[in-house]
């Protein structure tokens, strides 16, 4: 019926706008604008309590983050994104743990002998996706660099609509390199030049149960291999390979009378170093008349330990045996909560973002045989920006 | 597949609109229609300029606002589209110039005075509205209408609804408005005939319909002749004044909703120019000038003669086909 | 004990939600609302999971891994 000719420019322009509307769009179709994101984020650590750290300095981190996001159509059924990072950081960490006179475990922050950590990281992401009539192809790659650590990664991934658009089917994976060459190295007898690869596929699906509600279920499972210990404690020997399992589940509802959706994730994990645990979020999405949004938000976190945890550094142990004081494979639990507000105002929105967090091996719902020290409690707030064009 | 032809006739969009299809029983039909019937009449109700309830009527009534009114996604969508049509007709088609027909009575068949005009033109303009990601922004004395594109994206709503549905083989047709749902079984296209303009009994071409749909613009419904004049119910954007141009214009196309756009666009151009856009778009299309010279590609021209009268038709368009 | 109840609550919720019911697209306006994405600000998702990610053991969830930090 049609001759084939190069289509004229006015029908291209007609058809992109005419294929977008909502009864004759497919669900995926690229945006029709690009969107410009900024986000400042600033979080601060707690100092540590003075049981823990009797000696020197109780500081620890300050972290300022800058984060970039450009979403943007390039031809019919294509889109592109670019995303950038900044992240400074200064303060101390934990250097050692060490036993008091009770026996109880005490904190070293590397900050005591006026040695602070202070790093920049800078990362840059380039994705693409491509919008076919029941699914969508993504590919990404990208980049991350900072005074001792480098990391590069792609991935790919697949979604597709099935059973009349109410069901969708996504699949991903990604590899990434990684590079260490920690800091005054020499200094203090830490590896020179290690490598970390990370593999990792990821599968969900997600359904629409009704017209105000949503559920997604996803398996993600992961490998690392490589150097995996940390190698700013003075004894910190992980084994050289990690398997992880997290499974999720999601819901979003829609409740029409109070104009607001609920949010509710759940995530069960496991790995092979022997850790479990368990997260529970929901955030309340609360629309204030056309312009404005109110969202509290709690998470409720907690994991076990890992078996090779110890509370306390035994320097007398063998380096052939895995151990580690670190705090983050300790049993805890944490628990988070604050509020964010949003005021859209068209082509533009601002964001402010709160978020008070607070770990303590009393609030663990696994047993907890050897509490550690050093658990982390800080506040951050963030400033967002969105410009739509 | 039963090759059953089935018709489910109805009215909606203020013409008699009909679905058919093959394949199902009639009962079973009928079930698949309602939710269709849903979707026509919600978009009826939402962009009815008629109904002081309507959302369109809301919107309008925001005109003036500084700061507008929130507008949905799909309203949203329509105004992009309204204005690509805007940019790729040179300005010519213009969802706020229904403004005009506070000066144009066609049914009393009144020309208006060029000062009634001159004071509506300043109101009218689609480069004025402002339209961000959620809201729309139209200065005091402004409306917009979606007539000129609702009818069609209805057509293909429908007609993707009723793939959705599980109606392999079928045609919506709103008005004369047409939207394929799917081919006869077999693989056969949907044979489609334009009724001439001036010669209601008559047809002007014909067509088959594999996919996509058809759309017409024609000023043979609306116009008033004053002092041997024709004043077409088209009205130029610029001017305020009826455009000049072709008198009837079908097009065939991938989306009804594009079908249309095309048509009223041609429509809405000098005569020349019309024909020359239609041209080199390269979609099949029929037309009539204003002289009465009927002229298109791609589609079977029918030469009026007393054996090809038909019985009187009330729509636009027809279908007459052999079922096998 | 919490351990188990946290499972429960996955369990009910996960039957609950067997029956759906045909969403036609004319009907999907809610479900289009920005916060009712899986995702309703990207930059806050991919910054809870850099800052999490450096502070507990857990990571994964609906996405693969991505790229790597020192933080952990």
């Amino acid at each position: 019926m049609k001759k084939h000719q190069p289509r004229h420019h006015s029908l291209i322009a007609l058809s992109t706008t005419a294929l977008a509307l909502p009864g004759i769009a497919c669900a995926d179709s690229p945006p029709l604008q690009s969107t410009l994101s900024y986000k400042f984020s600033n979080y601060q650590e707690d100092d540590l309590p003075r049981r823990e750290a009797p000696f020197g300095e109780r500081q620890r981190y300050d972290i300022d983050i800058h984060q970039l996001r450009l979403v943007t159509p390039s031809g019919s059924n294509t889109s592109l994104q670019i995303d950038a990072s900044h992240e400074s950081m200064s303060g101390a960490s934990p250097w050692f743990t060490t036993a008091d006179s009770n026996g109880e475990p005490q904190v070293n922050l590397s900050g005591a002998s006026g040695l602070g950590i202070s790093d920049i990281r800078n990362e840059l992401a380039f994705s693409g996706s491509y919008y076919f009539n029941s699914g969508t192809l993504g590919a990404s790659i990208g980049r991350s660099e900072e005074d001792d650590y480098r990391s590069s990664y792609a991935g790919f991934s697949a979604q597709r609509n099935f059973n009349r658009e109410m069901t969708t089917v996504a699949v991903s994976f990604s590899y990434a390199e990684d590079d260490i060459f920690p800091s005054d190295a020499e200094l203090f007898n830490r590896v020179l030049d290690e490598q970390k690869t990370v593999r990792s596929i990821a599968l969900s699906v997600s359904q629409i149960i009704n017209q105000v509600t949503t559920f997604q279920t996803a398996i993600t499972t992961t490998d690392q291999s490589g150097f995996l210990s940390d190698p700013y404690k003075l004894r910190d020997i992980r084994p050289d390979e990690k398997n992880q399992l997290a499974w999720s589940n999601s819901l979003r509802r829609y409740f029409i009378g109070a104009d607001a959706a609920l949010q509710l994730n759940y995530r069960t994990y496991h790995d092979d170093f022997g850790i479990s645990s368990h997260t529970l979020d929901a955030a309340w999405h609360q629309n204030l008349g056309n312009t404005f949004q109110v969202i509290p938000h709690f998470r409720y976190y907690t994991q076990s330990a890992a078996d090779f945890y110890t509370s306390i550094d035994d320097f007398s142990l063998p380096t052939s045996n895995s151990q580690s004081s670190d705090y983050r494979l300790s049993s805890y639990g944490a628990i988070s909560g604050g509020i964010n507000f949003v005021a859209d105002f068209g082509d533009w929105a601002l964001s402010f973002n709160s978020e008070r967090y607070i770990a303590n091996h009393k609030y663990s719902a696994y047993d907890v045989s050897q509490p550690g020290a050093g658990l982390v409690q800080f506040f951050r707030y963030s400033l967002g920006v969105d410009f739509t064009f | 597949m039963s090759t059953t032809l089935r018709r489910i006739p109805f009215k909606a969009m203020g013409s008699h609109c009909e679905i058919q299809f093959m394949g199902m029983s009639r009962i079973e039909g009928r079930k698949k229609l309602h939710p269709l019937l849903n979707e026509v009449q919600r978009l009826e109700r939402k962009y009815s300029r008629y109904d002081p309830d309507s959302y369109l009527s809301e919107i309008n009534l925001m005109a003036g606002n500084r700061l507008g009114i929130k507008i949905d996604a799909e309203t949203r969508l329509l105004l992009a589209h309204a204005r690509s049509c805007f940019e790729q007709s040179d300005g010519l088609f213009d969802i706020t110039s229904g403004l005009l027909r506070k000066a144009w009575d066609f049914t009393s068949g009144r020309v208006p005075d060029a000062q009634e005009i001159e004071q509506l033109l300043p109101h009218i303009g689609f480069d004025k509205l402002e339209i961000t990601r959620s809201r729309l922004i139209m200065p005091t004395g402004m409306e917009i209408d979606f007539g000129g594109i609702v009818k069609e994206y209805a057509a293909d709503s429908l007609a993707r609804m009723a793939r959705n549905l599980g109606i392999e083989s079928g045609l919506v047709n709103l008005g004369g408005d047409f939207a394929v749902i799917g081919q006869m079984p077999g693989g056969h296209p949907w044979p489609v005939g334009i009724v001439h303009p001036d010669k209601k009994e008559n047809l002007m071409a014909r067509l088959t319909l594999n996919q996509g749909g058809l759309a017409s613009s024609g000023d043979y419904e609306r116009f008033f002749l004053h002092e041997g004049k024709r004043y077409s119910h088209l009205l130029n954007p610029k001017t305020g004044w009826p455009s000049d141009g072709l008198r009837a214009v079908s097009v065939a196309a991938e989306l009804c909703t594009l079908a249309g756009t095309t048509a009223t666009i041609a429509m809405l151009k000098p005569e020349a120019e019309g024909i020359a856009w239609l041209q080199e778009l390269g979609l099949d299309h029929v037309y009539m000038t204003a002289d009465g010279t009927i002229d298109g590609q791609g589609m079977t021209l029918v030469k009026v003669t007393s054996e090809s009268q038909l019985e009187p038709q009330s729509s636009t368009s027809v279908n007459n086909h052999v079922i096998n | 004990m919490l351990h188990l109840m946290l499972k429960m609550t996955m369990l009910v919720t996960l039957t609950g939600l067997i029956s759906c019911t045909q969403v036609q697209p004319w009907e999907r306006g809610y479900l289009a609302r920005d916060e009712m994405a899986w995702e309703a600000d990207g930059l806050e998702t991919t910054l809870n999971q850099h800052i999490f990610f450096s502070k507990e053991a857990s990571s994964g969830g609906s996405s693969a891994a991505g790229g790597g930090c020192g933080c952990n």
